[in-house]
């Protein structure tokens, strides 16, 4: 398989506290890729070392190739990486189409595009996440799950080859996380797009991930398919806690 | 739905258009006296400067007076210096009244740039108190600097030569094209690509740097047009008053810009427009019949709107609808 991403020993310290521990692993073209851990893991702090929120203190992370450790968050924007927040930033005062308009117009063709053809890219993404009807409303007034929505069809307008989701499950009842995660398969399936996703809804990630990720303490613990993740001892005891439960998820 | 927004934005600029029309229409027919229409200019202009940064990108640049000094002093000197600068650079007159408005313009937007690499770091309060010390950290240095130039610069005052005051019209004419410029700078920005980013970066400055826009570069942009706007305003202001004096940077002015701002409503073109009219109205008539309690009342006036419409009088008109369209759409 291609290496879309690479992550190479990557280090970043805050303080004293080593949030992230020479951690290495490959993103795959195409893939949908989990990555669980514990709470203060590293996985929020890993996001935003490939998004170039912050810089790392050691290690490189390379783009289909090209090093892209320490360039702006913008730069890594228009290259092809984009990430959905955790906590959403819904553009409040903008219309739910301005807001998808806004990653189209500053994406991946940032500077080569129309504000027409911005709008289309927008209205197509807005449909897909199904928010095209609210498109001129504000985005202030929608719900914690339209505004996941919309955190997603923003991102999707940039039109990057990969799209981080950071908790996007988070806070979801059950019916919306099934159409959430619908609609990620989608994305991966029907435009090609690889998708990394920090998740703790542990039978969705289990679910939908060909592979997962394991962080622990700042260390990458394990790797592998969610069968092999969760039979996996150390990974039991540090986060799943019982295999039987942890093999129950995978079968869900 | 094509062309949606050029269509919707269009009040604006008709807004705009009239009001360039009806301060001709003034000059022509004398219905208010020459020096009227050039304050009446000014105040709206320099709001609509402080705008582009403080409007459309969220940063509140609380010593922007600093560029009006500034460039006020840089005009006051070239144009003090400019018959000597006419023999040196072999030109009959020197150099144009209003192309050294524009140089003292652009000295404004350099410094802008300079200051603005560090300090645009900073957010919300903390730069706005960085602009605070910009503009007193200016003022300090011209009021040492001016008198040593020449000893009749007593006191950092400089009076122009007679030369640069003959004709009002002339003044008039100078501000009149700066107050155009600054009016359709508004309007073009607010509908750019630019102007997206920037009122992205003001809703959330984060999210709009995770979505591509280059934040920084572009909140240093933005400082840079609206010091090289205000600057040209302060220089054709002293070429109006005759002269400059430290008064410039006296940051009563910043308070006036910020306050026509808010009264017409952050984040638009047509809010800071009707604010900044509806401002010089107030506080003109009051300083007329009130003088002792101009600012009071003036004061007041803003307390409450602060309180009751924290978005001027755009937030307030702006969820309401006529013929199934939002205000909103048709108004910014």
């Amino acid at each position: 398989m291609d290496v879309i991403i690479k992550i190479d020993g990557v280090t970043k310290r805050f303080g004293g506290l080593v949030a992230l521990d020479k951690v290495s692993f490959n993103i795959h073209k195409g893939e949908i890729l989990g990555i669980i851990g514990p709470n203060g893991a590293g996985k929020t702090t890993l996001f935003n070392c490939i998004t170039g929120v912050y810089k790392p203190e050691e290690g490189r992370i390379y783009f289909n190739g090209m090093d892209i450790t320490g360039l702006p968050p913008h730069k890594i924007t228009q290259l092809g990486i984009v990430k959905t927040h955790q906590i959403v930033k819904p553009f409040n005062e903008f219309t739910v189409l301005e807001n998808a308009m806004i990653g189209a117009l500053f994406g991946k063709r940032a500077g080569k595009i129309t504000k027409e053809e911005a709008r289309e890219i927008a209205l197509k993404n807005l449909e897909l996440v199904g928010l095209a009807e609210k498109r001129d409303e504000l985005a202030v007034g929608l719900t914690l799950h339209e505004k996941k929505f919309l955190e997603l069809a923003r991102a999707l307008s940039a039109e990057p080859d990969v799209i981080l989701l950071d908790e996007a499950l988070a806070g979801l009842n059950p019916k919306e996380v099934d159409e959430s995660l619908d609609i990620v398969k989608m994305i991966n399936r029907d435009l090609g797009k690889t998708i990394v996703m920090v998740e703790h809804v542990m039978h969705a990630v289990m679910n939908i991930a060909e592979r997962i990720v394991v962080l622990h303490f700042g260390k990458l613990l394990a790797e592998g398919t969610p069968q092999q993740v969760a039979e996996m001892p150390e990974v039991i005891t540090a986060y799943l806690g019982d295999k039987d439960l942890a093999l129950k998820f995978v079968r869900r | 739905m094509e062309r949606y927004r050029d269509y919707l934005s269009r009040p604006t600029f008709i807004l705009i258009v009239i009001l360039l029309i009806a301060v001709w229409i003034a000059k022509i027919f004398r219905l208010e006296t020459t020096d009227y229409l050039i304050t009446i200019m000014f105040f709206i202009g320099i709001a609509m400067s402080l705008n582009i940064i403080m409007g459309f990108a969220g940063y509140v640049s609380f010593g922007h007076t600093v560029f009006l000094g500034i460039s006020g002093y840089v005009f006051a000197l070239i144009v003090y210096y400019n018959i000597w600068l006419a023999e040196m650079l072999d030109m009959f007159y020197g150099l144009p009244i209003f192309m050294i408005a524009i140089l003292a313009g652009a000295v404004s937007a350099v410094i802008a740039i300079l200051v603005g690499i560090p300090v645009l770091k900073l957010r919300g309060a903390f730069f706005a108190i960085a602009t605070i010390g910009l503009d007193f950290a200016a003022l300090y240095i011209i009021k040492a600097v001016i008198p040593i130039i020449n000893p009749e610069f007593f006191g950092a005052q400089i009076i122009l030569p007679a030369y640069a005051l003959a004709y009002k019209d002339n003044v008039f004419v100078a501000m009149y094209l700066t107050f155009a410029l600054v009016l359709l700078t508004n309007y073009f920005v607010r509908r750019s690509r630019f102007g997206m980013g920037l009122l992205a970066i003001s809703e959330d400055e984060d999210a709009a740097e995770a979505l591509g826009v280059p934040t920084t570069k572009y909140k240093i942009l933005a400082f840079a047009l609206s010091a090289f706007m205000t600057g040209m305003l302060g220089a054709i202001f002293g070429l109006n008053a005759g002269g400059v004096d430290e008064n410039l940077f006296n940051l009563a002015h910043t308070i006036d810009m910020i306050v026509m701002i808010v009264i017409g409503g952050i984040g638009t073109v047509m809010g800071p427009l009707i604010g900044s009219i509806i401002y010089f109205i107030i506080y003109d008539t009051l300083l007329v019949t009130y003088p002792e309690f101009n600012l009071v009342i003036l004061g007041s006036i803003v307390a409450v709107l602060v309180l009751f419409a924290p978005r001027g009088i755009i937030g307030i008109v702006r969820g309401m609808t006529i013929g199934g369209r939002r205000l909103r759409d048709i108004i910014e």
